[in-house]
C-alpha cells in the first residue's frame, strides 16, 4: 500500500480509506453506502434514490434547513448520488472545516426520515422522474438497462418508476434504511489536505458508536439479454440507437483494455468520430462502458436524424466488426493511452476527483490505487490485450439493439 | 500562491501566465476575440462552423493527422464558440506545451477548410438544431437569450436552419480571414512554466499572424426586451426562465450582484432552493445564474416543473426575488460570502480552473485579477448594499420571461 493511503477500521468495523494529498488546500469526504437500485425489490424500485434525498431532510439533531445552513456556513458543497449499486454522500471544504463537514455528513447518515417531509420530497422525486422522461438519452439508457438486464434487479431505473415511488411508504423506506445504512455496508472516504490520525479520531467520535449491523444480501450476477427493443415516442425529433454488448466488470483484468477499446472506437478523434460523425451521419456517436463489480456493458450509441437511423446502426456495427477483426496499430493504441495518462495526471490534482476514484477502488477492489497505479494499468494495454479482450467480449455479434425516437428502424 | 503575470507581446498577443511549480500539467486557453456577434446577419451559425472546422485540415496536415498529433502528446484539446470570443483549450504535460502550441498555431493560421469538411459541418449543425429541439432546457435558454439580449448578443451559436442553408465554403474562409489574427488573441497559461518559457513559445508561434493591432475589445449594448412569451412543446415538465438586467463584471456593483446570486441560488440554504423546493416540493431543479457579455450583465432565474405546479412555482420565485430586498439577513450574506470564498479556494487546487478564470479576467478586465482582490471586494459589502442593489435591479425592474412546455402561464 502506498504511503499516502491509510486504510483502517473503526471500533464498530466500519472501513475508512484516507489519502493524504500534498499541495492542496481542500478536503473531500464522503460516506459510501454499498446499496443501490439493484439491492431493492421490484415493488420498492427507487427507494435507494428517494432515501438519498431524505437523508438531507432531517436528523434527531437537525432539521432539513439546519443541515443546509450548517453546510453553507462552511461552504461545504454537499452532494450525493445513487447508482445501481451504491449511494455516495460527499462534500468538499477547506481543510480547517473538515471536522464540521464530517460531523454533518455523519449526522445525515442517521436521518430521522421526518414524516412531514416524506410526501413533500416524494413530489421532488416525481419531478426528477418527469425531467428524466423529457430527455431522450435518459429514456434510451433506461430502456437499455431494462432490456439487457431483464430478470435481474439491475433492470429498473435508479430513480424508480412513477408508480413505485408514489406507492412507497415511509415505513418501507425506514425498514430499508435501518437494514442498509450500517457500518457493515459503509465506508468513509477522505482525500486531500488532512492528517490521517486526526481523521480517524474524528471519525471514531462521530461514527464509532454506530451499531455494526449486517451485510446486505448478496447480489445475483445477471445474464445478458439480446435482441431488438424499439420504443416509438413521437414528441422527440431525434432517434437514439444503441447496440449493447457484454463487457468486463470493474475488477476484471481487461478493464483498462475495455477503456482503451471504447476510446479508440468511440472517444474523441476515434473511429466513430471520423467515420460516422465527420461523414455527417450523426452529430453524436460514441462507445461507452457501464461497470459494476460483477459485470459490465459495452455500449455503442448515437443520436441522429431519424431518417439516418438505419445507416447509423449499420455504421456502428461495421466499425465494431472492423475494429474487432483488426489490425489495430500501435500508434492508435498509444494515442488513447497518452490522452488517458494526461487525464489521470490532472485528475490526480483534485481532492474531489481522487475522492471518487478512491471510493470506486475501495468499493470494487477493496483497496485504493494511486494515480501511478492507474497510469501503469493504462500503460499495460497493448495489441495483445485488445485481442484477448475481443475474444472474451466480442463486439461483432448481435448484441442488444435499442432504438428510441419517432421512427421504428427497419434495419432492426 | 503566485500572482499571474500579464504582458503584451510584440506579436500582438496578450499573454497571462500563472506559474504553479508543483503542478503536473499545463492548462492553456487561447481566446480569439470573435464570436457570433461578428457573423453577417444572413449567415448565423458561421462563427461556430469556422471554430469547428479550423482543425479539419491545414496546409501541412489533414484533420485526422492533426488530431493524431495532439493525441501523440496526450494533449486534451477542446474548443467552443461564444458571443464575443472563441476558445481553444489544451491540457498537457509541461514537456509537450511547445508542441501543443505549435499545433494550435498551425490550425489557427493555416486552415484550408476542405469543401467536404465544410459540408459536413453544416449538416451536423442542422442536426444539432434538431437535437436542441429535444433539449427543453436548452431551448428555453435559447429563447430567453434572444429576448433578454436582443438580436445581436442574443444570437444562438448554432444559427438557424435557413441561415445555415446559405453558408458556403467561401464564407468560412472569409470569416476566418477577417476575424482570426494575433491582435485579437488573448492567451492564458497556468502550470509549471515560467513567463519567459511561455512567452518564447507564443512569440515564436504567433508572430506575424494577421492584424496585430488590438481590436474587438469594445462592449456591445444589450437590447433587453421586457416581455413574457410562451413556446409550446409537448414535454412532461414546463420550463421557465426569468431574466433581469444585471451589471457587468467590470463594474463595482458586480461583487454585490455576485453575493446576491449566492443568497438566492448559491448553496443548499439559498432562498430559491429553500422556498421553492425544500418548503413546497414544487420542483427538482430551481436555480439562478449570471451571464456577462463584455460590458454587460444579465441575471437569470429558472425552474422546471410539471404544468399543474407551474403557476405556483413562478409566483414563489417572483415573491422571493422581491422579498430578498426586504428581509435579507446578515447571516445569509455571510453564508453566501463563505460559499464564494470556499469555491474560490477549491478552484485554486485545479490548474485548468485557474487558467479558465484568468482567461475570463483578460476578457472582462483586460488583465488578470488576483483571487485575493476579488474576495477583498466581497468582504466590504453589507446587507444594506445588497438591499440597495435589489431596489435598483430587481424590485420594480422590467422582467423578460420565457416559458416552454405544454401550458402557458396564466396571466
Amino acid at each position: 500500500m502506498a504511503d499516502q493511503f491509510t486504510i483502517t477500521k473503526l471500533s464498530n468495523g466500519m472501513n475508512i480509506a484516507i489519502e493524504r494529498m500534498e499541495g492542496v488546500k481542500s478536503v473531500a469526504a464522503g460516506f459510501l453506502v454499498q446499496t443501490g437500485a439493484r439491492d431493492e425489490t421490484p415493488d420498492l424500485a427507487g427507494v435507494s434514490h428517494f432515501l438519498e434525498h431524505m437523508c438531507f431532510k432531517g436528523t434527531p439533531n437537525r432539521t432539513a434547513a439546519e443541515i443546509n445552513i450548517d453546510f453553507d456556513r462552511i461552504g461545504g458543497n454537499p452532494n450525493a448520488f445513487t447508482s445501481h449499486d451504491r449511494t455516495f454522500y460527499h462534500g468538499l471544504a477547506r481543510s480547517a472545516d473538515f471536522p464540521k463537514q464530517l460531523e454533518i455528513l455523519a449526522d445525515m447518515m442517521n436521518s430521522s426520515l421526518p414524516p412531514d417531509e416524506f410526501d413533500m420530497e416524494k413530489n421532488v422525486v416525481l419531478e426528477e422522474i418527469a425531467m428524466s422522461n423529457d430527455r431522450i438519452e435518459h429514456v434510451a439508457f433506461d430502456l437499455i438497462v431494462e432490456s439487457v438486464f431483464k430478470n435481474n434487479t439491475l433492470a429498473w431505473p435508479v430513480l424508480g418508476y412513477d408508480r413505485t415511488v408514489k406507492a412507497l411508504t415511509r415505513d418501507q423506506m425506514n425498514h430499508y434504511f435501518r437494514s442498509r445504512y450500517t457500518p457493515a455496508n459503509m465506508v468513509l472516504v477522505v482525500t486531500g489536505a488532512v492528517d490521517p490520525d486526526e481523521v480517524i479520531a474524528q471519525a471514531e467520535k462521530v461514527c464509532g458508536h454506530w451499531k455494526a449491523g449486517e451485510r446486505r444480501p448478496d447480489r445475483t450476477k445477471p445474464v445478458m439479454g439480446k435482441g431488438i427493443v424499439q420504443k416509438t415516442i413521437d414528441r422527440f425529433q431525434q432517434q437514439v440507437v444503441a447496440i449493447t454488448f457484454e463487457g468486463p466488470g470493474a475488477t476484471h483484468p481487461l478493464h483498462d483494455t475495455a477503456e482503451a477499446a471504447a476510446s479508440i472506437l468511440g472517444g474523441g478523434n476515434s473511429r466513430f468520430y471520423w467515420n460516422i460523425e465527420q461523414t455527417g451521419l450523426a452529430p453524436y456517436a460514441g462507445a461507452y462502458r457501464l461497470d459494476f463489480g460483477d459485470c459490465g456493458l459495452f455500449i455503442l450509441m448515437a443520436q441522429c436524424d431519424p431518417q439516418n437511423a438505419d445507416r447509423v446502426i449499420d455504421a456502428l456495427r461495421d466499425e465494431a466488426k472492423s475494429f474487432a477483426a483488426g489490425p489495430v496499430s500501435d500508434d492508435e493504441i498509444q494515442r488513447v493511452k497518452n490522452k488517458r495518462r494526461t487525464g489521470l495526471a490532472v485528475e490526480g490534482e483534485s481532492p474531489h476527483h481522487r475522492l471518487v476514484q478512491v471510493m470506486d477502488d475501495v468499493d470494487y477492489r477493496g483497496e485504493p490505487r494511486t494515480v501511478e497505479d492507474r497510469i501503469a494499468a493504462v500503460n499495460a494495454v497493448g495489441r495483445e490485450s485488445l485481442r484477448e479482450y475481443f475474444d472474451a467480449f466480442p463486439v461483432d455479434g448481435e448484441g442488444l439493439l435499442v432504438s428510441v425516437g419517432p421512427l421504428q428502424s427497419s434495419a432492426a | 500562491m503566485a500572482e499571474a503575470v500579464h504582458t503584451q507581446l510584440s506579436s500582438g498577443v496578450e499573454l497571462a501566465v500563472l506559474e504553479l511549480p508543483h503542478r503536473r500539467a499545463v492548462a492553456s486557453e487561447i481566446r480569439m476575440l470573435t464570436g457570433v456577434v461578428n457573423e453577417p446577419g444572413d449567415k448565423l451559425g458561421l462563427a461556430h462552423l469556422v471554430e469547428q472546422s479550423l482543425d479539419k485540415g491545414t496546409q501541412n496536415h489533414s484533420g485526422r493527422e492533426l488530431q493524431d498529433a495532439f493525441d501523440e502528446i496526450g494533449s486534451g484539446v477542446n474548443s467552443w464558440c461564444g458571443k464575443q470570443s472563441s476558445g481553444f483549450t489544451s491540457l498537457c504535460l509541461p514537456e509537450y506545451f511547445g508542441r501543443s502550441m505549435e499545433l494550435h498555431s498551425e490550425f489557427l493560421r493555416t486552415p484550408t477548410f476542405p469543401q467536404e469538411s465544410c459540408d459536413v459541418a453544416i449538416e451536423l449543425a442542422r442536426q444539432e438544431l434538431m437535437a436542441l429541439e429535444d433539449d427543453a432546457q436548452g431551448l428555453a435558454d435559447k429563447h430567453i437569450g434572444m429576448q433578454a439580449m436582443g438580436p445581436l448578443l442574443g444570437r444562438h451559436t448554432i444559427g438557424e436552419t435557413d441561415t445555415l442553408a446559405t453558408i458556403t465554403r467561401d464564407d468560412f474562409e472569409s470569416f476566418w480571414r477577417s476575424n482570426y489574427c494575433s491582435g485579437r488573441m488573448q492567451v492564458s497559461v497556468a502550470g509549471p512554466m515560467s513567463l519567459a518559457q511561455v512567452q518564447d513559445v507564443i512569440e515564436k508561434q504567433f508572430s506575424g499572424f494577421g492584424d496585430q493591432s488590438q481590436t474587438h475589445r469594445d462592449s456591445i449594448p444589450v437590447e433587453f426586451n421586457p416581455v413574457t412569451t410562451h413556446h409550446h412543446k409537448e414535454t412532461e415538465q414546463e420550463h421557465m426562465v426569468i431574466a433581469l438586467r444585471g451589471v457587468p463584471k467590470s463594474e463595482a456593483d458586480y461583487s454585490t450582484a455576485r453575493l446576491l446570486m449566492g443568497v438566492l441560488a448559491g448553496g443548499m440554504s439559498a432562498r430559491l432552493f429553500t422556498e421553492v423546493r425544500e418548503k413546497l416540493g414544487l420542483v427538482y431543479w430551481v436555480g439562478g445564474w449570471q451571464e456577462h457579455p463584455r460590458g454587460a450583465g444579465l441575471m437569470y432565474f429558472g425552474a422546471s416543473t410539471t404544468p399543474e405546479r407551474c403557476a405556483k412555482t413562478y409566483e414563489t420565485m417572483l415573491a422571493e426575488l422581491v422579498r430578498v430586498g426586504v428581509d435579507l439577513t446578515q447571516e445569509e450574506v455571510d453564508r453566501a460570502r463563505t460559499g464564494i470564498e470556499v469555491r474560490s479556494d477549491i478552484r485554486g487546487d485545479v490548474t485548468r480552473a485557474l487558467c479558465s478564470e484568468m482567461a475570463d479576467d483578460l476578457m472582462h478586465f483586460g488583465q488578470p485579477v488576483s483571487r485575493a482582490l476579488k474576495l477583498e471586494r466581497l468582504k466590504n459589502i453589507s446587507v444594506g448594499d445588497v438591499k440597495q442593489f435589489c431596489e435598483k435591479y430587481i424590485k420594480d425592474a422590467p422582467r423578460s420571461v420565457v416559458t416552454l412546455g405544454p401550458k402557458a402561464l396564466e396571466s
